[in-house]
C-alpha cells in the first residue's frame, strides 16, 4: 500500500492497530491545541480586565478555570489514557468520563462561591459561556474532517 | 422566598442534568447503532462522538453553574 494510500485511509477513519493509535494522537493533539488556545483567552481577558477592577480580572480567570479544569481531565481521560477497544467500552469510559467532569466542575463551582470573597459572578459567567463557545467554535474548525460529514 | 429559591434551584438543577442525560444516551444509543453497522468507522465515530459530547453538555452546565451560584452566594 503506498503512502498516499494510507493516508486517505486514515483521514476516513478506516486506519486499524497502530493507524488508529496514530490517528488517536493526532485528534488528542488537537483537542490539547483547543484547550491550550481557551486558556490563552482567559488569561488575555483577565489581564485587559485587571486594568479596569482587580475583582472582575480574578473572577473572569476563575471562571476560564473552572471550565478549563474539568474539561482538560475529561480530554485527558477519554483521549490519553484510554486504552478501550470495542465500542462498548469506549463508550463507558466516555460515560465516566463525562460523569466526574459533571462532579468536577460543580465541585469547583460550590468551591469557588463557597470560598471566594468578593466575587463579579457576572465577569465569571460570561468568560465561562465565553470559553463554552469559543471551544464549539474552535472544536469545528480545528476539525476539519468533521465539516465533511 | 427562601422556598422559592430552592425550588428555582431544584428545577435548575433537575432539568439540566434530565436535559444531558437524554443528549447523551441518544448519542451513545447512535454511536453503538455506528459502531455495529461499520465497525471499520468506530475511530472516527468516537473523535465526533467527544466533540458533540462537548456541545451537547455545555447548556446543561451552564444551567448547574447557575444554580450553585443562586444556592450559595445568592
Amino acid at each position: 500500500m503506498s503512502q498516499d494510500q494510507g493516508k486517505r485511509i486514515e483521514s476516513t477513519g478506516l486506519a486499524s492497530g497502530s493507524g488508529r493509535d496514530k490517528q488517536r494522537k493526532r485528534f488528542a493533539m488537537v483537542c490539547f491545541r483547543v484547550l491550550l488556545l481557551q486558556l490563552l483567552i482567559t488569561s488575555l481577558l483577565a489581564l485587559a480586565l485587571m486594568f479596569r477592577d482587580f475583582v472582575t480580572a480574578y473572577s473572569a480567570f476563575i471562571g476560564g478555570l473552572l471550565y478549563l479544569l474539568p474539561t482538560g481531565w475529561f480530554s485527558l481521560r477519554v483521549l490519553i489514557k484510554n486504552t478501550a477497544r470495542s465500542p462498548r467500552e469506549i463508550l463507558a469510559n466516555i460515560y465516566m468520563s463525562e460523569t466526574g467532569k459533571v462532579f468536577l466542575a460543580v465541585a469547583l463551582f460550590t468551591l469557588v462561591f463557597m470560598l471566594v470573597e468578593p466575587l463579579n459572578a457576572a465577569a465569571l459567567f460570561v468568560t465561562y459561556i465565553l470559553l463554552q463557545i469559543t471551544g464549539w467554535y474552535l472544536q469545528l474548525k480545528l476539525n476539519h474532517r468533521f465539516l465533511k460529514l | 422566598m427562601a422556598e422559592l429559591l430552592f425550588i428555582a434551584v431544584a428545577l435548575l438543577l433537575g432539568l439540566s442534568a434530565l436535559a444531558g442525560a437524554l443528549g447523551v444516551s441518544l448519542l451513545g444509543g447512535k454511536f453503538l447503532e455506528g459502531a455495529a453497522r461499520q465497525p471499520e468507522l468506530v475511530p472516527l465515530l468516537r473523535s465526533q462522538f467527544f466533540i458533540v459530547v462537548g456541545l451537547v453538555d455545555a447548556v446543561p452546565m451552564i444551567g448547574v453553574g447557575m444554580a450553585l451560584y443562586m444556592l450559595f452566594a445568592g
